[in-house]
């Protein structure tokens, strides 16, 4: 029973109770000022763009819903979602695979001091700003400054231009962003290893299971909810990449990495079309929205619930 | 960056802690998988660490010798000139402060709103309270590039675009924030409260000399997530900021290596070692509360 209907019954409640209608709204009300200011405001008005013309020079027209249509007819739109969807597909499938198997090993491991150093390593590229992380992979991955390309020289094999090859472009930033991001999806999932009840483990072995078994019928199965907050989360994450793409290859050579983000910034803030940009904002939030209602419907069928 | 929201129960022992103890008890044989488990795990580790090792190496070799090739692992010769040529190319210490006041200002700001709006959701019955919380977590599923839009264009209007303030006052509403302090303030238990209300305490008495320093841990991982998200944050700037003066450290880095009259690849080197090693201290300090905040809020930036 909560202090409000103890105190309702004396005289003088109704006071009582108004008073703590007012406290709380006091508590919330400049959070709820913020809100309306930057958030539910500006979601509101980007619907309302997405209806105009505007380019912030020249005042705003009312177009209808000619914006929408250009986004069904754009011949650029096809390859910038094919893009970000193939690198939101490669991200969550990298990350999840590589982030399990480091856990594992960091979990399993005797030496405290290789512990210790791989965590370090795996993690602290997390931490780095993506503006120090793609200048830094952008001379690693130049054919002359960097190392990679000195070395394969060295051994007689001969590399492909990567951030200047259409085809090596955008596998490329997959690579650089799997180094910068695997720590965070490492540290999620050694955290949910530590959910999984060693006493089931252990059962399990004494029952004669192998190694392998023990991952796969027991792990793995216990492991599920945080696999699957662990794609939900790669996959936003992932959808709305732009930093590496912005700063190493502006989104090329030939539009071969331009993901729906940069193009959004490519359509507002270069060309300054608001209205345009405001209707692929939206579409961005549709397919984010779709794409987690998917996932968690199809969350019942493989998510173990305890 | 959006988030979402994700009640995760936060761990009694924190994780790094956990895994000691772990390690401690468990009286495993070496066994050849072991042994192979190990090397694999330090190869992988020096290779995730070679780029940093790289830079590093370049940012202090005398620009001549610089990406030669065979690559070199050691800075010869060595030169600490590259570090001050970064002065004459960017606002190095100018941007530094710019990135330590946003990020500061964010972090403090969003946290008070989010502790008194918490509180209010956790403590306060009060109507129209859970309409108002659904309606702001339903917020969190808007791509912070959608609203940036408008905000652009507003901050047009006030002119305060090319100023700090265009990007720490969006930042002072944190949704996730406000739900994740409310879900850890409902687990302290209510008689408290009750107890000090007896006594005389008002709310704001509860709030913070009871509360808060009960949900230190949150309020610290929440701190900690804040100012990294802020400190690295690079669409914002790039969008708001024009003037080398008032740039944040990742635009700055940026604006060195593409701007007019562009600096040579060991300044560039020599900027980013800048930034890196100072956050590697801060890591290695602090490595136990940077990744229990990861890993109990699961946000990333």
């Amino acid at each position: 029973m909560s202090s409000d209907t103890i105190t309702a019954r004396r005289p003088g409640a109704l006071l009582q109770r108004r008073r703590a209608e007012a406290a709380g709204w006091l508590f919330v009300s400049p959070a709820v000022l913020l809100f309306l200011v930057f958030v539910a405001g500006p979601f509101v008005f980007a619907i309302a763009l997405a209806f105009l013309e505007w380019d912030l020079l020249t005042p705003p027209e009312f177009v209808g819903l000619a914006n929408f249509e250009q986004l069904f007819t754009d011949p650029e739109l096809p390859q910038v979602l094919w893009n970000t969807f193939v690198f939101a597909f490669a991200s969550i499938v990298t990350h999840l695979v590589l982030g399990l198997l480091l856990a594992l090993a960091v979990n399993n491991l005797i030496s405290r001091s290789i512990g210790y150093f791989a965590r370090v390593a795996i993690f602290f590229p997390f931490l780095i700003s993506w503006a120090a992380v793609s200048l830094l992979w952008k001379y690693v991955l130049d054919p002359t400054f960097g190392y990679v390309g000195q070395y394969a020289a060295m051994l007689g094999i001969e590399l492909p231009n990567f951030l200047a090859d259409p085809a090596w472009a955008l596998p490329s930033i997959i690579v650089i962003d799997l180094w910068h991001t695997v720590g965070f999806t490492f540290i999620i999932m050694l955290a949910g290893l530590q959910t999984v009840p060693s006493e089931l483990v252990e059962a399990a072995r004494t029952d004669g299971a192998t190694g392998r078994q023990i991952f796969w019928n027991v792990t793995l199965p216990l492991m599920s909810p945080t696999l699957f907050f662990a794609t939900i989360i790669t996959f936003i994450g992932a959808f709305q990449i732009f930093d590496p793409i912005q700063i190493i290859t502006k989104g090329g050579p030939q539009g071969s990495t331009t993901t729906i983000i940069m193009y959004l910034y490519e359509k507002g803030f270069q060309a300054f079309d608001m209205g345009y940009a405001a209707a692929v904002a939206l579409l961005v939030f549709v397919i984010i929205m779709g794409v987690t209602l998917l996932q968690f419907i199809g969350r019942r069928r493989w998510v173990h619930e305890s | 960056m959006t988030t979402i929201p994700q009640a995760r129960p936060m761990p009694s022992d924190d994780l790094l802690a956990t895994l000691e103890k772990t390690g401690r008890r468990k009286s495993r044989r070496r066994t050849p998988g072991g042994v192979a488990v190990d090397i694999v795990l330090v190869v992988f580790g020096i290779v995730m660490i070679a780029p940093l090792v790289w830079l590093i190496v370049q940012s202090l070799t005398v620009p001549e010798f610089a990406f030669a090739s065979p690559p070199s692992w050691l800075p010869i010769p060595f030169t600490f000139e590259n570090f001050a040529d970064v002065l004459d190319y960017m606002p190095f210490f100018q941007q530094f402060g710019n990135s330590l006041l946003l990020a500061a200002v964010s972090t403090a700001g969003a946290l008070i709103f989010s502790i008194l709006a918490a509180y209010a959701f956790a403590r306060i019955d009060f109507r129209g309270s859970r309409l108002l919380l659904v309606v702001m977590l339903s917020a969190l599923m808007v791509p912070a590039q959608l609203v940036i839009i408008p905000i652009f264009i507003m901050m047009r209007q006030v002119g305060l675009v090319d100023t700090l303030a265009s990007l720490w006052l969006p930042a002072l509403i944190n949704v996730f924030q406000i739900f994740f302090l409310s879900q850890y303030f409902k687990t302290i238990p209510r008689e408290l409260d009750e107890a000090a209300r007896i006594d005389g305490a008002g709310h704001l008495w509860i709030l913070f000399r009871m509360l808060v320093p009960l949900s230190a841990p949150a309020i610290a991982a929440l701190a900690i997530l804040g100012f990294e998200a802020s400190w690295n944050g690079y669409f914002g700037p790039l969008i708001f900021l024009s003037s080398p003066e008032n740039m944040t450290l990742p635009l700055g880095l940026v604006t060195l290596q593409n701007g007019f009259g562009a600096a040579p690849a060991v300044v560039v080197f020599a900027a980013i070692t800048m930034v890196v090693l100072p956050l590697l201290i801060v890591f290695l300090a602090f490595q136990r509360q940077i990744v229990e905040s990861v890993a109990s809020t699961g946000l990333k930036g």
